[in-house]
């Protein structure tokens, strides 16, 4: 799974927005979709830790997502884990500096077939369970009005 | 691509129920199958939208940087 978009802005810039917490909670979660952060601690750098614990509403329980870093190389690269469940995808993010403007490039690598069917199946983004699905179908929801 | 490259790819989506196909004579006839990708397009496609809602905010995020660089 890839995805692009270039930003009108330089890389430093976004990867300080992907970087630091203060700036990840305000876009992260879109507004919209009425999940908001309890806590987002992220320590970025390589073999550094994050935890993102979320909540909305509907759901009793806080929902966290963590994992940890394998890569970071300021400020055009950052490879995490989503360890949410044990076969959670790689994640790889890159930032290009193009003229003032930065070209971002994500790419999401599922460990087996078997993972990505799972991942499909459950509606999931994240190869995660169920209530990682109930969160998907918030953002989308959200995301769609 | 060779020929029996081709045929390799062919074998691999009629397994996965892509394709149908059906052999007259010589020539070999590929349709769709009953498995169109319904599944897997809608996975993707709320996986965009997820990602270009977080990339409107951080457009945002960044828009502020840039005014704050130029009062």
């Amino acid at each position: 799974m890839v995805v692009t978009r270039l930003f009108d802005g330089p890389a430093q810039v976004v990867f300080e927005a992907w970087t630091k917490p203060e700036l990840l909670t305000r876009w992260w979660m879109p507004k919209s979709c009425g999940v908001s952060f309890v806590s987002c601690d992220a320590d970025v750098r390589t073999g550094g830790v994050y935890r993102f614990v979320f909540s909305h509403p509907a759901s009793a329980q806080p929902m966290a997502f963590f994992g940890r870093y394998v890569e970071v190389i300021p400020p055009s690269r950052i490879v995490w884990t989503n360890e949410e469940s044990s076969d959670g995808a790689v994640s790889t993010v890159t930032f290009e500096g193009q003229g003032g403007q930065t070209l971002l490039v994500l790419h999401e690598l599922y460990p087996s077939e078997q993972a990505l069917d799972e991942a499909i199946a459950s509606g999931s983004t994240s190869g995660a369970g169920e209530q990682f699905a109930q969160l998907d179908e918030l953002l989308v929801v959200a995301a769609v009005s | 691509m060779t020929l029996t490259g081709i045929k390799k790819h062919v074998a691999v989506l009629e397994a996965a129920g892509l394709v149908t196909t059906e052999k007259v004579g010589r020539v070999r006839t590929c349709r769709l199958g009953q498995c169109r990708l319904e599944d897997e397009a809608a996975w993707i496609e709320s996986y965009r939208r997820l990602w270009v809602a977080r990339f409107d905010e951080l457009d945002r995020i960044i828009e502020e940087w840039k005014v704050s660089q130029h009062p």
